[in-house]
């Protein structure tokens, strides 16, 4: 509100304190305005976490009725959810997904972006078309034969298929990294050009340190990618509940305890937690990472 | 005799292949290979056992297939409304984050993260949240004096529940936005006002042109995604129809009344479910050609955005 | 560099693979029958291995009941370890043996898969080894053969049976005794509805709804004779009036709740297994219900006061009056079996011992399927649960034909049903050819 006060308006003559007092006026209705309907929309998006958390706490029988308040609030719904799934097995699962999918497309995106970015080759457009092609191919389209392939061997019934080919580079990955090292002034590859670097000597020496936010807004992406997958896990994991994915696991134990509302919400909680919080350590780097997305060309 | 040092060093198109070559190799397994073999599969009656040549049998089946009709619609569907109805309520949240003066950074947090909660989960919460008889969706919408409907359960309104459910997850568009106008220059914004611009004027006239490359991005992205639309359809049609999803009964994706089922869905089911392998590569040819033309759309509005920069 | 001919070799590896077909299958075993095998298991024990066994079981009675069966069996076999996993649905099963992650033994509660699991291998034939080890079929009825059989390959056998009648509600009937024609159903259920004035359902008399729980269209043709397919396989919905004259029966009373009234009232109900089942929550006066809701009330409704009761036939088909629905959980040896040889010897344990059927089917309440079995007096025998092995033996009882599509058809006939219970078909006869076309062009997708 001080704010309001001590800037005056500049660009407006100020001929009478009347027309003055009506601006500023007018600012602070607008001020109020912008912010009551803010506030309203962060109830709108918080509530359902809210809801989520207070069901969790019912008794089963509670969650089934439309009351929006606990009578008895119980904790150890949460600890039932952890007896009656594998939630830690699941966890350990998308863990191992998520990070290894993670270093590898990091690993195997880089070389690939430096290339694209900062060679000059016949068949670079071509190339960058590529990427763009595959970034967007929906993943039921090569699904069935990619499939076939890893059933013959025999990798199906585990989350290998989908870590295993992030190897080889993912196009998203390509696609961000490229858009960020593009705008990297060619002045200082040159420098270390002449200097005698080797290409790979050049992108870790200079580039890289450049690039971290990128690098780190890419990692974050695919870890999250990874975390929330569904569709891979879904076709890869097979039935077994020690190789289910979080996602994938909540999923199912939606459909054993279907009537057990509370649990389920609670499980829902459990499996949404970690992404928050991780949230709250990298907040930054989301940010950027997300505005990098937006690209301009 | 120039020594292969400095060939290499010459070539610069050498290196640069030598650099791609693992992610040419992901091309030619994970993309060219299966779109071949899909082709090839896609003349064929194969159910991971036995394959034999169906000639065209495949695609006749696709003109009799009533669900590829019905997942085109709910497609269409999600494309025309869903899409801009996200990208819109994301430009209008930045435009308000902008405006905010005090909490910027909290409110720009509050919409950000729906979106990085697993879609699994955001997806049982809605429906849960918005289930007639135990969610608070409808009590509170009483309030005003609305009746809600049956939400995920109604097929009339399934699809308006998800677009709900995506403009609550809408955090990622919400922040490109926000970093794109805060990009737009300050001045122009201040020579428009002298002019005698109102808001309107100011937004159509400096803030949209500055705004409509990535505006567009957004666009054909959304539209890329809407076509694989999966994960979200297939969990609300599953919890919602809750009885279906016990041992003994076999699901129908779609739930309700097909309302909610999309190609990927039904290429899916079509594919690992009933194992004809051969008519699932036709259908995913068919999300192949629809998703390429989006594809050069986006590609064309990358090739005008480099030319202009 | 180095990346090149191995990222090129894998290329060229995966894609000769997959053009040839090479199958580099996981350690699979040999296939049943393969290899003779002296008949009495004492004389040569199997030697141990652990077995993985995938049944569709989800309750925790059930779960433990069907666990207690295979304690049984390793009291015989010590040195094989059972691994059971609770919960599996046949598209599982299926997608896991053609991934090639097949389990040892598979047990599936409905019988939809039969005809594509004997057809395509995905279960072995299991005749050489019925042959080799002297197991005489003849003490499973003629129904239960056929539908854990198809073209003469016996890849699974019956475990246990289910059989569809009526339950009813004997507070809520008020009296009145059971229905044996539609019509009777209709006006009862129309009488012992309670609602409120907008229509609102407190209390339903019997819901028709096909969405129900297991008002599925399986379940329903016996109530009419209805048939699902002609000789040459081919749909015959469009063309049997009996699936007419259920529709209309089933419309008219959806209408006269209000379709939005039932679906309202429908969506209000408690799971259909869990404690809060509207039968057993006084909701409901009369349900379509298998056998083995016996042993539910048992255990999550002890103190309801019920009956059960053949269900209502057509009007014009009162012989029909006695049969029912039956189908059955079937059990086999999944191609790709790691221990094919133990995997049978359970299959064979489960579904002919006569103490463990007793005991199982004492458990689960749901119908023994060897003659053994069913005779044996430690079979307990009340009059709610008589009703059903009636149901069982009766001449007219039948299942659903064996078919490669049974899923997808079953399916189409379901959403056509539920389109026709709201409203949405204008023209019946034009809706169920409708039915028929949907059925053949799929069967002549999968080359039928």
């Amino acid at each position: 509100m001080s704010a309001t006060v001590t800037a005056p308006p500049r660009t407006v003559a100020a001929p009478a304190r009347r027309d003055g007092v009506r601006a500023r006026r007018r600012r602070l209705l607008v001020w109020i305005a912008t912010h009551a309907l803010a506030i309203a929309l962060a109830l709108m998006f918080v509530a359902p976490v809210v809801f989520i958390a207070l069901t969790a706490l019912m008794t089963d029988q509670q969650a089934l009725t439309s009351d929006l308040w606990p009578r008895s609030w119980n904790w150890a719904n949460f600890a039932v959810v952890f007896q009656k799934s594998m939630l830690l097995r699941w966890a350990a699962n998308t863990l191992m997904y998520a990070v290894l999918g993670t270093v590898f497309t990091v690993v195997s995106s880089v070389p690939v972006a430096y290339a694209l970015a900062r060679f000059r080759f016949t068949g670079r457009r071509l190339a960058f078309l590529l990427v763009i092609t595959t970034m967007m191919l929906p993943p039921q389209v090569i699904a069935v034969p990619i499939y076939l392939v890893w059933a013959r061997l025999g990798l199906t019934d585990s989350l290998w298929p989908l870590i295993l080919p992030l190897l080889l580079g993912d196009a998203f990955s390509i696609f961000l990294l490229r858009q960020f090292l593009v705008t990297i002034p060619r002045d200082y590859t040159d420098a270390a050009r002449v200097d005698g670097c080797s290409d790979l000597k050049t992108l870790v020496r200079v580039i890289l340190p450049m690039a971290r936010p990128a690098v780190a807004a890419v990692a974050l992406f695919q870890f999250f990618y990874c975390w929330n997958d569904y569709y891979g896990p879904l076709l890869y994991a097979g039935v077994e509940q020690d190789h289910l994915t979080l996602s994938l696991g909540l999923a199912t134990f939606k459909a054993f305890h279907s009537v057990q509302w509370n649990l389920t919400m609670a499980a829902t909680l459990l499996v949404t937690a970690p992404v928050i919080i991780v949230f709250f350590f990298a907040q930054r780097v989301f940010i950027e990472g997300v505005t990098l997305t937006g690209v301009k060309g | 005799m120039a020594s292969l040092a400095d060939v290499w060093r010459r070539r610069e198109g050498l290196r640069a292949l030598v650099w791609l070559s693992p992610w040419l190799a992901g091309v030619a397994i994970f993309f060219v290979y299966p779109l071949l073999s899909t082709v090839y599969f896609s003349f064929h009656r194969y159910d991971m056992y036995t394959l034999e040549f169906a000639g065209l049998d495949n695609y006749r089946y696709l003109f009799q297939d009533p669900r590829v009709l019905t997942s085109a619609k709910n497609t269409l569907w999600l494309v025309i409304v869903l899409v801009p109805a996200t990208v819109l309520f994301s430009l209008a949240l930045a435009q308000l984050v902008v405006r905010l003066k005090a909490g910027a950074g909290l409110f720009r947090t509050i919409f950000y993260l729906p979106s990085l909660v697993p879609m699994a989960a955001g997806t049982i919460t809605f429906v849960f949240l918005m289930n007639p008889a135990t969610g608070p969706w409808n009590q509170f919408l009483a309030l005003f004096g609305i009746q809600g409907p049956d939400w995920f359960g109604d097929p009339a309104w399934s699809k308006p529940s998800l677009t709900l459910l995506s403009l609550w997850s809408c955090g990622q568009l919400v922040v490109i936005f926000l970093a794109a106008l805060l990009d737009v220059p300050k001045h122009l914004y201040e020579a428009a006002a002298i002019d005698g611009a109102g808001p309107w004027r100011q937004f159509r006239s400096v803030t949209l042109p500055t705004l409509a490359p990535v505006l567009m991005f957004a666009l054909v992205t959304n539209v890329i995604y809407a076509l694989q639309y999966f994960t979200q359809a297939m969990i609300a049609s599953r919890v919602a129809s809750g009885s279906t999803d016990s041992p003994g009964s076999s699901f129908s994706p779609g739930y309700p009344d097909e309302s909610l089922l999309t190609l990927p869905q039904w290429l899916f089911q079509v594919g690992f479910r009933d194992y004809s392998m051969g008519y699932a590569c036709v259908l995913a040819l068919l999300l192949f050609a629809t998703s390429m033309i989006f594809t050069l759309i986006l590609l064309r509005q990358f090739r005008r955005a480099e030319e202009a920069s | 560099m180095r990346f090149v001919p191995l990222a090129v070799s894998a290329a060229l590896a995966l894609t000769a693979c997959t053009l040839s077909g090479c199958t580099a299958n996981k350690e699979a075993g040999p296939s049943l029958g393969a290899q003779p095998r002296p008949s009495g298991s004492a004389a040569q024990p199997l030697p141990a291995a652990t077995l993985e066994l995938w049944h569709g079981f989800s309750t925790d009675a059930e779960v433990k009941a069907f666990e207690d069966a295979i304690k049984g069996f390793n009291q015989k076999f010590p040195q094989i370890t059972v691994k059971a996993v609770k919960g599996v649905q046949d598209d599982q099963i299926t997608h896991a043996i053609r991934g090639g992650n097949a389990p040892d033994v598979a047990a599936s509660f409905t019988t939809d898969s039969v005809a594509q699991w004997c057809r395509s291998g995905s279960f072995q034939d299991l005749t050489p080894v019925i042959k080799q080890d002297g197991v005489d079929l003849s003490v499973l009825p003629e129904v239960a053969r056929s539908y854990s059989s198809f073209e003469g390959r016996q890849c699974t056998l019956p475990l246990l049976a289910d059989a569809y009648g009526l339950y009813y509600n004997k507070a809520l009937m008020k009296g009145n005794a059971p229905p044996r024609t539609l019509s009777e159903l209709t006006a009862l259920a129309k009488k012992l509805t309670v609602r409120d004035a907008d229509g609102t359902i407190k209390v339903a008399g019997f819901i028709p709804s096909a969405q129900y729980y297991e008002n599925v269209p399986s379940h329903l043709a016996p109530l009419v004779g209805a048939r699902w397919y002609n000789d040459d396989g081919t749909s015959a919905i469009g063309s049997d009036p009996a699936w007419k004259k259920l529709l209309t029966w089933q419309k008219e009373l959806v209408d006269w709740y209000g379709y939005a009234n039932l679906e309202k009232f429908r969506k209000s109900l408690g799971d259909e297994w869990s404690a809060k089942h509207p039968f057993y929550q006084g909701k409901v006066a009369m349900v379509l219900d298998g056998e083995w809701r016996n042993a539910m009330i048992g255990n999550e409704a002890k103190g309801l006061d019920y009956g059960t009761a053949p269900l209502p036939v057509a009007d014009d088909r009162p012989d029909l009056y006695g049969s029912g629905f039956t189908a059955g959980t079937v059990i086999g040896v999944p191609k790709g079996a790691k221990h094919p040889q133990q995997a049978w010897e359970l299959v064979k344990y489960l579904t002919t011992d006569t103490s463990s059927l007793v005991t199982l089917s004492n458990a689960l309440r749901n119908v023994p399927t060897t003659r053994a079995a069913m005779d044996s007096p430690d079979l307990a025998k009340d009059a709610n649960f008589t009703t059903f092995l009636n149901i069982f033996a009766h001449p007219k009882t039948s299942t659903i034909p064996a078919s490669v599509n049974s899923v997808f058809n079953q399916e189409a006939m379901q959403t056509f049903m539920e389109k026709w219970e709201k409203g949405a078909v204008p023209d019946l006869d034009a809706g169920l050819k409708g039915v028929d076309k949907q059925i053949d062009d799929k069967l002549k997708l999968s080359g039928g």
